[in-house]
């Protein structure tokens, strides 16, 4: 800032105070949140047709719901312009199909996070970064959406840390997570034409996440080399929970790029990654996860009393992702360096995405 | 849940789950529920081990399920 830029006057110490009795009510995600106030909420359901009462998202377990008037609050809360609203309601469209959520994954000791992926026209419209930077900071759209659904997770579902949320480590993500898709520099349609939406409308597709693992790979120019350095990452023993596991590859644009130019689509990519991504018996048994529970279908060792084989106990080499489906592909970040990264995701495991398009833009009365 | 159907019931959790149990029991309007606790954690115990901790209980257990 420079000079002296004529600011509006406001009452500092009222401002503070607002802000501190937000804290003490614990309606934050830890750092300070916007305050709200009735014509604020209104500006943000101006921006839907749906009514305030309308239910987003129910948790009987928890015998709590939230409804679009909840989002909106958490909406204004996370410093989301109103216009961002449609967004926040689609996500939580996107969720619900999703599944997990209502299945208490919020909760979890696993400690994910949503993470939410927007295509279409609108990322141009509020200003989602899909360039540089994509899963850091300095952009308001990404930024406060992600933080929406965090908010929304605290105070109208009471998941607080250490209460309802039994997370054990959590992730940053939590704070915040929300991408765009950088389909301008992607060789490819768009990850919304992939799974069947035109590419005018604008989508949310929902996948809950833990680790974003970065992939180095800046002088290869052989898609064969490439897509091993995924699978290697898709194929490391931590992430593997059930006896396989799901992934979004996020690639950068200079690596679709170099895929495209040999000739590969993301078929191509899913299908070599698919069959690439293995982990040795051996391994498996000296890290204790050569088996399965015949409970949970957790990875444990085969001495463990519930152990039963896994899928393939005859196998040297064994697949750790369930089926070509069950890996994703979106093309994200700056133009400027050989890396991507591995989006550990909660399946998934094969069957199509949550998507959900953004509702129409209400007509003025 | 399952006493609400009118089966009696009693919940066993580790200690590291106290607080999260309590609040769901508040959150399901039974501030007052009696669930049973053993050390942390359960995953990572030999059969002997956890008959050992079960063994610890079962005089709580047999308790609040006659309460019921």
């Amino acid at each position: 800032m420079t000079g002296a830029p004529e600011l509006p006057v406001v009452e500092i110490d009222e401002v503070r105070r607002i802000m501190e009795d937000y804290f003490e009510r614990g309606w934050t995600d830890g750092l300070p949140v916007m305050p709200v106030t009735d014509s604020i909420l209104a500006e943000f359901l101006a921006q839907t047709s749906r009514p305030a009462d309308d239910l987003l998202l129910a948790m009987p377990h928890l015998s709590r719901a939230c409804t679009v008037r909840l989002a909106a609050i958490n909406a204004a809360m996370a410093g989301c312009r109103p216009e961002y609203f449609p967004v926040v309601l689609a996500a939580f469209s996107a969720l619900r199909a999703e599944g997990y959520v209502t299945r208490a994954i919020w909760q979890s000791t696993t400690g994910t996070a949503p993470m939410l992926l927007v295509n279409g026209p609108i990322r141009e419209q509020i200003g989602l970064n899909s360039a540089g930077n994509v899963f850091g900071s300095g952009f308001r759209a990404n930024a406060t959406i992600g933080r929406a659904i965090r908010l929304t997770a605290i105070n109208a579902f009471g998941l607080h840390p250490g209460e309802l949320d039994q997370a054990t480590q959590g992730t940053p993500a939590k704070y915040s997570a929300c991408i765009a898709e950088n389909e301008e520099q992607s060789p490819w349609p768009a990850f919304h034409v992939e799974h069947g939406f035109e590419a005018d409308v604008s989508t949310v597709t929902a996948m809950t996440i833990r680790s974003v693992a970065h992939i180095e790979a800046r002088h290869t120019t052989v898609p064969e080399q490439l897509a091993l350095d995924f699978a290697n990452t898709i194929s490391r023993i931590g992430a593997l929970i059930h006896e396989t596991t799901s992934a979004c590859i996020a690639l950068g644009p200079e690596h679709a790029a170099l895929l495209d130019r040999a000739g590969w689509g993301k078929d191509e990519l899913r299908r070599y990654v698919y069959e690439h991504a293995v982990v040795s018996r051996e391994l498996l048994v000296a890290t204790g996860k050569d088996a399965v529970s015949g409970k949970t279908r957790w990875r444990l060792s085969s001495a463990h009393s519930d152990a039963v084989p896994d899928s393939t106990p005859d196998a040297d080499e064994v697949r750790v992702v369930g089926s070509e489906q069950a890996i994703q592909i979106v093309v994200t970040g700056a133009h400027n360096a050989g890396v991507s990264a591995v989006i550990e995701t909660f399946g998934p495991r094969g069957g199509p995405p949550a998507i959900a398009a953004l509702d129409p833009a209400p007509t003025p009365s | 849940m399952l006493e609400r159907a009118g089966v009696p019931t009693v919940s066993v959790c580790t200690d590291a789950f106290v607080v999260p149990a309590r609040a769901m029991a508040d959150v399901l309007g039974h501030p007052d529920f009696q669930f049973v606790t053993i050390p942390h954690p359960i995953a990572s115990l030999s059969p002997a081990e956890l008959d050992a901790n079960v063994r610890a209980v079962v005089g709580d257990v047999v308790r609040i399920l006659s309460q019921a």
